[in-house]
């Protein structure tokens, strides 16, 4: 027989109170090693600038140093406050993932509308095992929910899991 | 036109060639100069007078067009199969599209003059996740394009089997009605309201103080007349012309866009098809756009000054797109009342647009009162506080002007904070925002791909959240400092609808 029971509004499930999966342990000395990489080539070229015999202001080096220095600090200071906070929630028929410091956005992505998914990983993403889960819905040129710094094996089961999930859930025209 | 060879591939008409002629110049024109460059290096090059360089330049050009646009209608081959187009093209970059039938979300057609006389059409198909048209079938048979077109709409569709979806599948297959016909007077108000003259009468706004105490002195010193009788350039007389360049560049202006108007829209007619919509509209051209309302993501009403003067608006119905900015395939309606408005949404979102309307005076429900305060503080507070020292050593106290820039911003977000209101239907979000007009978006819940709230730690100190919702048609539609529960009751009920709905969100 037929049902149509009415659900209470107030009884939807809340994307907010979940157990949220964290993202790799490594993640945080990943995104340190790969601003350090970053800060170093800075560095080379503001040393570069400097050892040339070019008319350039010393001020502009101060400046330069400073850059790096501050740069620096920021980069290895930065991921242990941002990627705790960063995490994931797989529901029967949605993935929630929440971000941000002082912006913290919350992004629910239904599976029923999920394109295709993908893993890509960086050489550095490699050398730690790691790898970025990308999600992409229809309306946008990029992907639309990307989660970086996940163990690979973790992505690419995952990625499999969100396909078929996907590909269960095709509506009617 | 050839008939098909065995295999069923067929070539169009010879007069394909003159719609690639027109593909090339309009290609030409939009990288003017490398497509340019080689011409002009061989007439540098080349040495003679320079009435035969001309010549010799002009003929080049012209030859080696016309033959690019013969080799690409000779290279250009269909095929339409049992479900889908094929297209072979390309004169040394070879190209094989195969277009399904279930992808084509659209097929318009346009017919010039020549075309016209030819009893020839071009069809173009916009396809789901194409930013633009995906494929062209230039110059082939007006019968066979309705057929084409026929063939399309009649793909056969599983019936859906959630209630809404039962009503879409039981509308009764009828005959074509018109929904709308835009009349002479319509152009003129659809010239009269182009956003590109509007855009210069922004800009020109400022200066018409100016103007007007100008033009008093003028008339007040006989001016003009003078200048007019005896052309002596004096100060005033020079002003005089300033004026009456400016009044004859607007009036230009004003008639060029009535004539595009007339141009694009010339007989516009709206048509209903049972789930299709069709537009037809042209003077020299005519365009035939077409929708199929399944497919229509989200409606967009705008009305901006000069459209609110007419009491009229300006609807687009978006389909899903995969450019970054949602352009390419919009149906737009150029112009409309609010009754035709509120019959047209009706049309778009059939039984599911009970409680929402694009219309915005409608009582939307306002944003928290909190948004003044933040917007205020960040776009007209801080850049004032921080210009003035910045200024005080280059202009000293004369840099306090920068204080003005504090009221005349907070009236801006004044403006848009009391435009910002959102509306819920049973099925779907209305959202309203604007500037000095209005704009309102609607869509359905069940249409919405992604949804998420982000807050700021002021929006946290208050329990305010930025709610963002994306849609198919691109891009993401904003409901800024709304209460944070509200805005995730209002997610877990869209994440609810989306995810128990059993019919395709396009």
């Amino acid at each position: 027989m037929f049902e149509n029971p009415e659900i209470p509004i107030h009884d939807l499930p809340a994307a907010d109170n979940l157990q949220w999966q964290k993202l790799d342990a490594r993640y945080v000395r990943r995104l340190q090693v790969e601003a350090l990489i970053t800060t170093a080539l800075i560095a080379v070229g503001v040393l570069a600038l400097q050892l040339l015999p070019l008319p350039l202001d010393r001020r502009l080096f101060f400046g330069g140093w400073l850059l790096v220095l501050s740069s620096g600090l920021v980069s290895l200071a930065w991921p242990p406050v941002s990627v705790p906070r960063k995490g994931y929630a797989l529901r029967d028929k949605d993935i929630v993932y929440r971000s941000g410091v002082f912006w913290q956005t919350v992004t629910a992505v239904p599976f029923n509308r999920v394109q295709h998914v993908e893993t890509t990983s960086t050489p550095l993403d490699r050398r730690f095992s790691q790898a970025a889960l990308q999600l992409f819905t229809a309306g946008s040129s990029g992907g639309d929910l990307k989660i970086d710094g996940m163990p690979a094996g973790v992505a690419e089961s995952l990625r499999l899991y969100l396909l078929e999930k996907a590909g269960a859930s095709i509506e009617q025209p | 036109m050839s008939n098909p060879d065995a295999t069923g591939w067929q070539r169009t008409s010879p007069f394909a060639a003159v719609f690639y002629l027109g593909k090339i110049y309009q290609a030409i024109a939009k990288n003017a100069v490398q497509s340019l460059a080689p011409l002009a290096a061989f007439l540098v090059a080349f040495k003679g007078d320079p009435t035969t360089k001309i010549i010799i330049g002009v003929g080049a050009f012209l030859i080696g067009t016309i033959l690019l646009a013969f080799l690409r209608y000779w290279f250009f081959r269909y095929r339409i199969g049992d479900n889908s187009v094929l297209i072979r093209a390309g004169v040394f970059k070879k190209t094989q599209l195969d277009i399904k039938f279930e992808r084509i979300q659209a097929v318009n057609t346009q017919q010039n003059i020549l075309f016209r006389m030819l009893g020839l059409l071009t069809v173009s198909f916009d396809t789901a996740g194409s930013s633009g048209h995906e494929g062209s079938l230039p110059a082939i048979g007006a019968g066979r394009a309705r057929d084409l077109r026929d063939r399309i709409r009649r793909m056969p569709r599983t019936a859906p089997d959630d209630e809404a979806a039962a009503g879409h599948a039981e509308r009764p297959a009828s005959s074509p009605r018109t929904l709308l016909r835009l009349t002479a007077g319509d152009m003129v108000r659809i010239g009269l309201s182009s956003n590109r003259v509007f855009l210069l009468l922004v800009v020109i706004g400022p200066l018409s103080e100016y103007l007007e105490r100008s033009a008093g002195e003028i008339i007040e010193e006989n001016a003009l007349i003078e200048f007019l009788t005896n052309g002596e350039a004096t100060l005033l007389s020079g002003i005089a012309a300033g004026v009456l360049l400016v009044l004859g560049i607007l009036i230009v202006l004003f008639l060029v866009s009535i004539a595009g108007a007339f141009l694009r829209f010339h007989r516009y007619e709206l048509v209903a098809d049972d789930d299709v919509l069709r537009s037809t509209g042209g003077l020299l051209t005519r365009h035939e756009h077409s929708v199929n309302c399944a497919k229509v993501q989200s409606l967009h009403a705008s009305q901006h000054v000069v459209l609110r003067l007419f009491r009229r608006f300006r609807l687009r119905a978006k389909q899903a797109s995969a450019s970054k900015f949602g352009r390419g395939s919009d149906f737009l309606v150029p112009l409309c009342t609010g009754d035709e408005m509120t019959a047209l949404s009706d049309e778009f979102f059939p039984q599911e647009f009970s409680g929402l309307t694009l219309d915005p005076r409608a009582a939307f429900e306002r944003i928290s009162r909190q948004y003044l305060r933040s917007r205020i503080g960040i776009a007209a507070v801080l850049p004032a506080l921080l210009a003035i020292p910045v200024l005080w050593g280059a202009v000293g106290p004369a840099a306090l002007v920068a204080l003005l820039w504090i009221p005349a911003c907070a009236f801006m977000v004044w403006q848009k904070y009391r435009r910002y209101g959102v509306l819920r239907g049973q099925d779907g979000l209305a959202v309203r925002s604007g500037l000095i007009g209005y704009r309102v978006v609607a869509w359905l819940h069940r249409k919405v791909q992604r949804i998420s709230i982000t807050q700021s730690p002021f929006q946290r100190r208050k329990q305010l959240a930025t709610l963002r919702i994306f849609l198919a048609a691109g891009g993401a539609i904003k409901i800024p400092y709304i209460e944070y529960a509200k805005a995730t009751a209002l997610r877990d009920y869209v994440l609810y609808r989306v995810e128990s709905s059993r019919q395709a969100w396009h």
